[in-house]
């Protein structure tokens, strides 16, 4: 009885493992599966977009050679003892920037500016508007290039000793100003 | 009396079980996923999944061969490790910029950078899977065991 008992469990055992096809096939579901999610969520990048994504918005401090001297964009934009967010937009993300800010003020000891590549309109009386065709000064602060060749859009965060700390493309700044009031308050 | 029809429901009860946890860990990613979407930070997802679920992968592996068995709940391990690779990141939506020791997360900063980004993690994730899937087809009893039992 207990020969055939033991002929039972290891038959069960045997027949309840997976077999080395159902295995086979599990591996390539998940490589065919996770190649496919991988290439559709490269493919949804936008033109706005940092063509590296792991520099998007990392959300830490000092990477990539920072900290760095911040260039001036407007006058006091930024100065010493005082923290700033400098904005760059393109001139149709200048005034959703400008409304998102009113609603949304940054903290009343950072200084704000705006930087765009053309003449899109103003800002309330909380940010500095900079029209900047060249990009110059997006250049200084070392934004990369979206994918796109144009203007970055995004922004960099000016510590109180006049330091570039942070500094990325983020075409949906307007809509994540929490995310800068983060990184402001880490400098 | 045989206790195969008893055996057969336990090993249904077992399965079903099983399949609850996979579903409930399916679930859980994709909801994970679809909150990544919503911040525009699907790459994050990919890293941290990936990373977290190559550790719990060859965790896993460790522990199968040394109790010579599948370990339970195979989905659930890899759920874990996700969770704990993105923990920085439940931090920072609470308002909380990352920092360097955030590493300690596996890699949580780090792993972002590495030559080749998610794709270089996908292979890892594919090789620490092949490896405990491997250790499973190895570990499965014969015919021989059958016919020595």
């Amino acid at each position: 009885m207990d020969e055939r008992r033991r002929r039972q469990d290891v038959g069960a055992v045997r027949a309840a493992w997976p077999t080395r096809r159902s295995l086979a096939l599990a591996w390539a579901v998940a490589a065919f599966g996770f190649a496919a999610l991988l290439a559709l969520a490269d493919a949804a990048s936008g033109p706005l977009d940092d063509p590296d994504p792991a520099r998007a918005r990392p959300g830490v401090l000092d990477l990539d050679g920072l900290p760095a001297p911040a260039p001036q964009v407007a006058a006091g934009v930024p100065r010493p003892g005082r923290r700033a967010v400098v904005f760059f937009a393109r001139p149709t993300g200048v005034a959703p920037l400008c409304q998102a800010l009113a609603r949304r003020p940054l903290p009343s000891d950072v200084d704000v500016a705006v930087v765009a590549n053309g003449a899109g309109g103003s800002c309330g009386p909380g940010a500095t508007l900079v029209v900047d065709p060249s990009a110059a000064h997006a250049r200084s602060f070392g934004l990369d290039v979206p994918r796109d060749g144009g203007a970055p859009v995004g922004y960099a965060v000016v510590d109180a000793a006049g330091r570039i700390r942070y500094r990325t493309l983020d075409p949906g700044v307007a809509a994540r100003l929490g995310e800068v009031a983060t990184m402001v308050a880490a400098v | 009396m045989s206790d195969g029809p008893l055996s057969a429901a336990a090993r249904r009860a077992r399965a079903v079980r099983v399949c609850v946890w996979c579903v409930a860990a399916v679930v859980v990613e994709v909801g994970l996923y679809a909150s990544y979407r919503g911040h525009d930070a699907r790459f994050h997802w990919f890293t941290h999944f990936f990373v977290g679920a190559s550790a719990a992968l060859l965790v896993m592996t460790a522990v199968a061969w040394r109790r010579r068995r599948p370990v339970p709940l195979p989905l659930v391990w890899p759920l874990a490790g996700h969770l704990a690779a993105m923990a920085p990141d439940l931090a920072f939506v609470a308002g909380h910029a990352h920092r360097r020791w955030m590493d300690v997360f596996l890699g949580h900063i780090s792993t972002h950078f590495v030559p080749g980004r998610n794709w270089t993690w996908y292979a890892v994730f594919l090789a620490c899977l092949g490896g405990y899937l491997v250790v499973l087809a190895r570990l499965r009893p014969g015919p021989q065991a059958h016919a020595d039992a």
